[in-house]
């Protein structure tokens, strides 16, 4: 099997999961797909540094959050800025979610800050562990539980439970 | 155990070290508020969870396999190019006319300032030989003027990828630069002008030196000073039993 056949029957399979995150970061179609396609070209690349047998999607999502800052330092902002902002906008639920009638649980979730957000992604829609979520963003276990605990709160005072 | 919102958390997700899930499970039984936090996140983790996932365009896919295949692997040209660098930094750096270029160029970049600037001052050769073998840096022939121009001091320059020891002579607004060039020179033909200076690479002793100035008379003098120290050291070696 070359690396290449290698690669496509690995990392593959969970292009699906990644734009699923790379969905709920950029709340775009668009952005969404420029950015899967750069994670998997970059990930191809560093292929030969992943190690079998450990979770290729928390590596995916890794080199996916690191295209996801390039991208914000190529615009000269950090996701960071965002965090410290406090609450992010509120922005119309896509159409994905109507019918199952998750509305309001969609636009209290893409309202989050985005730091937020990718972390309670990470563990709530992707099943990350809290290590490998510390992994994805380069952050202390500490700082995961932290956003990861905001960003619930946030989303249960939205959706009109107690304030956070 | 006071109520820790952030850690209940944690302890929702499994993520709590084991040891401290008794107290917190204790915590809980007694405290209603972080029971109902408790209960609200399971809820909305169950409902995340529950979220239909959403699909790319069906094209995505059929694009990231062809620019998996359109792009060669960063180090398939990236290799070559590195050795191109290497090899063409070694060529470089060994020949005379671009070491000339590059001493000509530090020579004006020195005496374009306001103010020469050299790390030791000082007529003295011996003291300026001593300054630079305390640096690890032999410089065997230092001649203390020539051609009415007179030694002022001294530093080191850097170059594209070593440095030089650099020595100031002046006289007025007349001025040259003498340096020593660690590592080998190929053959230097005669006549150097770069950048408009008159330049000559001379072996002297095992070392290549260097000289440089806007005025031919300058440099031959200096070639004629060193010369005549080689030849005199000459003499004295052969006069000694």
């Amino acid at each position: 099997m070359t690396r290449e056949q290698r690669f496509e029957a690995e990392a593959l399979p969970h292009l699906k999961a990644l734009y699923g995150t790379a969905y709920r970061m950029t709340r775009n179609v668009h952005d969404a797909e420029d950015l899967v396609q750069e994670a998997f070209l970059r990930a191809y690349r560093a292929f030969d540094g992943y190690t079998p047998g450990t979770n290729i999607r928390a590596w995916l999502h890794t080199i996916l959050y690191r295209c996801r800052t390039d991208a914000f330092r190529r615009a000269g902002r950090s996701p960071r800025t965002v965090e410290l902002e406090g609450d992010g906008p509120a922005v119309p639920a896509p159409q994905d979610a109507l019918a199952s009638g998750g509305e309001d649980l969609v636009r209290a979730l893409d309202g989050l800050p985005e730091a937020f957000r990718t972390a309670v992604v990470l563990r709530d829609v992707q099943d990350l562990t809290y290590d490998e979520i510390a992994g994805v963003l380069g952050v202390p276990i500490g700082t995961v539980m932290s956003r990861i605990h905001r960003g619930r709160a946030l989303m249960r005072a939205a959706l009109g439970g107690r304030k956070p | 155990m006071t109520c820790d919102p952030e850690r209940l958390t944690a302890y929702i997700d499994g993520a709590l070290d084991a040891g401290v899930c008794p107290e917190m499970e204790a915590h809980l039984a007694a405290c209603p508020e972080c029971r109902a936090q408790a209960e609200e996140e399971r809820a909305l983790r169950a409902r995340l969870r529950a979220l239909p996932p959403v699909d790319p365009s069906p094209e995505l896919e059929a694009r990231v396999r062809r620019s998996l295949r359109a792009r060669p692997r960063r180090g398939s040209w990236l290799l070559p190019l590195a050795a191109g660098v290497v090899a063409l930094l070694a060529w470089a750096r060994g020949a005379s006319p671009f070491v000339a270029w590059e001493l000509s160029r530090d020579h004006d970049h020195c005496f374009s300032k306001r103010h020469l600037p050299a790390k030791v001052w000082s007529s003295d050769p011996a003291y300026i030989a001593e300054w630079f073998e305390r640096q690890a840096t032999r410089v065997p022939l230092i001649p203390d003027g020539a051609g009415g121009l007179e030694l002022v001091g001294a530093r080191y320059c850097p170059l594209l990828d070593r440095s030089v020891a650099h020595l100031y002579y002046t006289n007025g607004d007349h001025r040259l630069s003498m340096f020593v060039v660690p590592g080998p020179v190929r053959d230097s033909p005669r006549e150097l002008r770069p950048r408009g200076n008159f330049v000559r690479l001379m072996h002297v002793g095992g070392t290549t030196v260097g000289l440089v100035s806007e005025e031919e008379g300058a440099v031959a003098a200096f070639e004629r000073a060193l010369s005549t120290t080689v030849a005199s050291n000459v003499a004295v070696d052969r006069a000694a039993p």
